[in-house]
């Protein structure tokens, strides 16, 4: 006979494995994904010792208030302390005692990520922003030497005062250069480059005992394969050496589809054969898709239209235009989505044919268009933007599941597709990575953005909306950009316990207090 | 006088998920509990996979205290008094079985708030930039001052009570009692939580396995005779499905609130003060209401730092919030909904369709006649209102909310 009421013990914090049955909660690991705030038992030793190394830690309600959410707004979180990043060696010093005291450190650039990862629950949060200097721009051997916690608005300004140009950064232009290359960044020029973090020749870290270490493919390499990619685990990137390149303004042409599904096949046919410098697919819920492509040179340019702009099934604005208007004409009852359609394509078009952007015919400084345009019609207080990264052969499937699942959630919304190189060099930095283990030649990433207007959501059925986005992930053994945070409980899910594991080992070695970034994916 | 950001009335679950989204966005909270912790609930503890997931991405993984034997829970089986049974798997999984002493202390410790137990709230007063909240403490009167109050204090909420004196007299009450019996011999599934559509039992009978007795439940209109009602269905358990059962040795009872997810009449505060949980109506259709406690919980307190980052009126924010959950709960209910979607964690159409179309027949007969139970409350306009108010507005009419 069991007794009826077992004996109670004092509850050591929920570290007892979970006992209900083995087939609990199928397909779902049982994880924390909300962490518990620190309780800081040692944070007043921890203050005196900072304050003793001549490190300035922020205290007052006010300047860990303006850190209490990221982009994303569904997770909340206070540090008790924020200490503004100066240099390495403030940094290293800081990470030694935060070692010794056993204090977490939450390291934020531009705070973009969107499920938490850049909130601290409790502990030092580290402010990169203080770290924004363009160090040394070479225009010979077209490379930048810039600290880490510049925005990419920050560098591309700097460089084209020089005519030149990075080679490829994330559209949302607030993120910073560190944070980018810890998850990966996607431009429109992503199916020729790569993603963003492939563009890193050279990093200065701080690991997380507090060493100062340079790393490159030839330098330090594990450290840079663990770096690149890697959320922030390894250490805080201080420094970056990246590629960049001359200044070209835009070619831009767009083609209107009425199918995701052709929209997409055609996309990938243009990237198989190298027929566009810029590639990408942004649209107006599923019935509006526009198929982006650009070039840097006339000769490209021209190559296209004799080649290959005959194969895209897309059509010109007022041609779309017109079927839309038959289309619609025939189904009045979902005239509501017609006026939408309407009044979004009048409120958009114009903002990116500005005049100041716009010069014979050619785009200047396309990501500042870009970047304008997603925090003015894609952003709201709120970003939720789940995102699927598949392989080539599973991205039309990815991109319709999860477009049911906005239509089931959301009245409007949008979405954004692009390609990414895989670089054959770059394989040991993809390890657990966006890049999908399975993807050969290119992989596929759709962001999935509901637009809430000044609708308000739970975070629930944020949340909710999210997880449905990711399960689709599992179920087609894709990636996502944004692992980590509050759907740290996936990473198992898609790469397995071996691998994590090995990782966590890796990490562990490295980290010994488990200070730096945590919770973030392990 | 302690003066902090936010006073919660109840330790229960949604008091935990509240706390946790406070806590969290770093707001000074405390938890009023009237008992000494960790006390007794009355509660079937037989938590839905949605809830599962919410307490261990939040909380994290249960310790074993905080559970019954069984430890979980594998479905639902229906019984009919056609003598059809129905067995019904959770879409999620095995559930937990929780055992509400222990889980409920788990879940307000790990949320991280400052828990005042043996507190008993008394009374509030909403001053427009804060609320006096007046308790008493082994005795003594003790006072707090808070910019927010929340009210998770279950069915029979004292805060409710504080701010809408008249509520308990508009909804119709429940009884729900339950008694242990040591088993002679059961052949109902341990695994399943078992459920009877017999209006001749009474509004809400079940009976489920813990720590190797069985627990024998009836739910009827406050008034009625609770003994007389259990010994019916003992009697008919042992009649139709061959249970014999020992005579009880425990028994608990208390007053529920079934009608307001049913007909969209939520009750949510007013001014600085919140209700959530099922103090607020949230009640799932088996009449499990943890999991929207815990969900309703949360969103009272994200509603909160909301509130405090957009300088609006916390009203304003919890009542659009709480909408999804609204949503989610009174679907449930919602005869379109259950006729042509899935708004339960198990597959009740699929179950359905499984049968012959003789006992399906049977079925719906019999299910009919249970319905029927309910006429006297006079929801059936309400109920088709809501019902048709789904499709054309994407969700229930916030009007009907206090």
């Amino acid at each position: 006979m069991i007794p009826a009421e077992p004996n109670f013990h004092p509850i050591p914090g929920g570290l007892v494995p979970c006992p209900v049955g083995p087939d609990s909660l199928r397909g779902i690991k049982r994880q924390q994904t909300n962490p518990s705030r620190w309780d800081g038992p040692d944070w007043q030793q921890f203050v005196a010792a900072a304050r003793e190394r001549d490190i300035n830690v922020r205290e007052t309600t006010t300047a860990c208030g303006v850190f209490a959410t990221d982009a994303g707004g569904t997770a909340y979180g206070l540090p008790h302390g924020v200490v503004i990043a100066q240099s390495a060696g403030q940094i290293s010093k800081l990470l030694k005692v935060a070692q010794e005291y056993r204090v977490p450190v939450t390291v934020r650039g531009g705070g973009l990520t969107t499920e938490g990862e850049s909130v601290a629950f409790g502990g030092v949060l580290l402010d990169m922003t203080g770290m924004s200097q363009v160090l040394n721009v070479d225009p010979d051997g077209l490379t930048v030497r810039t600290q880490a916690g510049i925005f990419w608005h920050a560098l591309a300004e700097e460089l084209r005062r020089h005519d030149l140009d990075y080679l490829s950064a994330p559209l949302n232009l607030t993120s910073s250069v560190g944070g980018t290359l810890g998850v990966g960044g996607i431009d429109v020029n992503s199916p020729r480059l790569g993603c963003s973090a492939d563009q890193a020749m050279a990093l200065q870290v701080v690991t997380p005992t507090g060493e100062i270490v340079e790393c490159s493919d030839t330098q330090n390499i594990e450290l840079f394969q663990r770096v690149i990619l890697g959320y922030g685990q390894f250490g805080v990137i201080t420094e970056a050496t990246l590629r960049i390149r001359r200044y070209t303004p835009l070619r831009m042409h767009y083609f209107y589809y009425g199918s995701l599904c052709t929209a997409v096949e055609d996309l990938q046919m243009l990237d198989r054969n190298d027929a566009s410098d810029y590639s990408g697919i942004l649209t107006i819920m599923d019935r509006a898709v526009n198929l982006l492509v650009a070039f840097d040179s006339v000769e490209r340019e021209t190559e296209f239209h004799k080649t290959w702009q005959s194969k895209l099934r897309g059509h010109g604005e007022l041609a779309f235009g017109l079927r839309t208007l038959a289309r619609y004409a025939v189904r009045p009852w979902k005239y509501a989505e017609a006026w939408y359609l309407l009044q979004r394509k009048r409120e958009l078009f114009p903002e990116f044919r500005r005049s100041e952007y716009m010069r014979d015919s050619l785009m200047h400084d396309r990501t500042v268009v870009f970047s304008r345009a997603v925090w003015k019609f894609w952003g709201s207080r709120q970003m939720v933007i789940p995102d699927l990264a598949t392989s080539s052969d599973k991205f039309v499937e990815a991109v319709e599941r999860g477009n049911a699942v906005c239509r089931k959630y959301f009245a409007h919304y949008t979405l954004y597709c692009v390609g990414i190189k895989v670089r054959l060099e770059h394989r040991p930095h993809y390890e657990m990575s966006c890049i999908p283990p399975d993807a050969e030649g290119w992989a596929y990433g759709c962001e999935f953005e509901p637009v809430m207007d000044d609708g308000i959501y739970s975070r629930d059925t944020l949340q909710s909306f999210k997880n449905e986005i990711y399960d689709i992930g599992v179920d087609l053994g894709g990636s996502y950009y944004r692992f980590g945070g509050m759907m740290k409980g996936y990473i198992r899910r898609i790469f397995g316990d071996a691998l994590v594991d090995r990782h966590l080992e890796m990490k562990r070695a490295a980290d010994p207090a488990m200070i730096l970034n945590r919770d973030v994916i392990f | 006088m302690r003066n902090v950001d936010v006073v919660i009335v109840g330790a229960s679950l949604s008091a935990a998920a509240a706390a946790k989204r406070l806590i969290d966005a770093g707001l000074e909270t405390i938890v009023l509990e009237r008992k000494e912790l960790p006390r007794h609930k009355i509660c079937s503890g037989i938590l839905s996979p949605r809830g599962h997931r919410f307490l261990l991405e939040n909380f994290g993984p249960l310790p074993r205290e905080a559970l019954h034997e069984p430890t979980s829970c594998q479905g639902v089986t229906f019984h009919f008094p056609s003598m059809v049974s129905m067995s019904m798997d959770f879409f999620g999984g095995a559930t937990p079985h929780l055992h509400r002493k222990y889980s409920d202390q788990w879940a307000i410790q790990r949320s991280g708030a400052e828990i005042h137990d043996q507190t008993a709230f008394v009374d509030l007063q909403d001053n427009g930039d804060h609320v006096i909240v007046r308790t008493r403490k082994n005795g003594e009167p003790t006072e707090y001052r808070a910019r927010y109050v929340i009210g998770a204090d279950g069915p029979s909420s004292l805060v409710t009570r504080a701010i809408y004196p008249q509520y308990p007299k508009s909804i119709p009450w429940f009884f729900v009692g339950q008694k242990f019996h040591d088993i002679v011999e059961c052949p109902l599934d341990p695994q399943y939580f078992h459920f009877w559509f017999h209006p001749g039992l009474g509004h809400y009978t079940w009976s489920h396995a813990r720590d190797g007795r069985q627990i024998v439940g009836v739910g009827f209109k406050r008034g009625d005779n609770f003994a007389q009602k259990h010994h019916s269905v003992v009697k008919y358990l042992a009649a139709k499905h061959d249970v014999t059962l020992q005579p009880a040795t425990d028994d608990e009872g208390c007053g529920e609130n079934f009608g307001p997810s049913l007909v969209n009449r939520y009750v949510f505060g007013k001014g600085n003060v919140l209700i959530t949980g099922q103090a607020a109506g949230f009640l799932n259709m088996i009449g499990e209401g943890m999991s929207c406690a815990l969900h309703s919980g949360a969103i009272s307190g994200e509603a909160v730092v909301e509130a405090r980052l957009r300088n609006r009126p916390v009203q304003e924010m919890y009542r659009k919030m709480i909408a999804s959950e609204v949503r989610r709960t009174s679907d449930q209910w919602n005869p379109l909904k259950i006729a042509f979607d899935r708004p339960h964690e198990a597959d009740f159409p699929a179950a359905l369709m499984a049968l012959g179309w003789r006992d399906r027949a049977k079925v719906l007969r019999d299910m009919w006649r249970f319905v029927v139970l309910y006429k006297e409350f006079n929801w059936g306009r309400h109920i088709v209102s809501s019902a048709l108010q789904r499709p054309l507005l994407g969700g229930y009419s916030m009007r009907r909310w206090l």
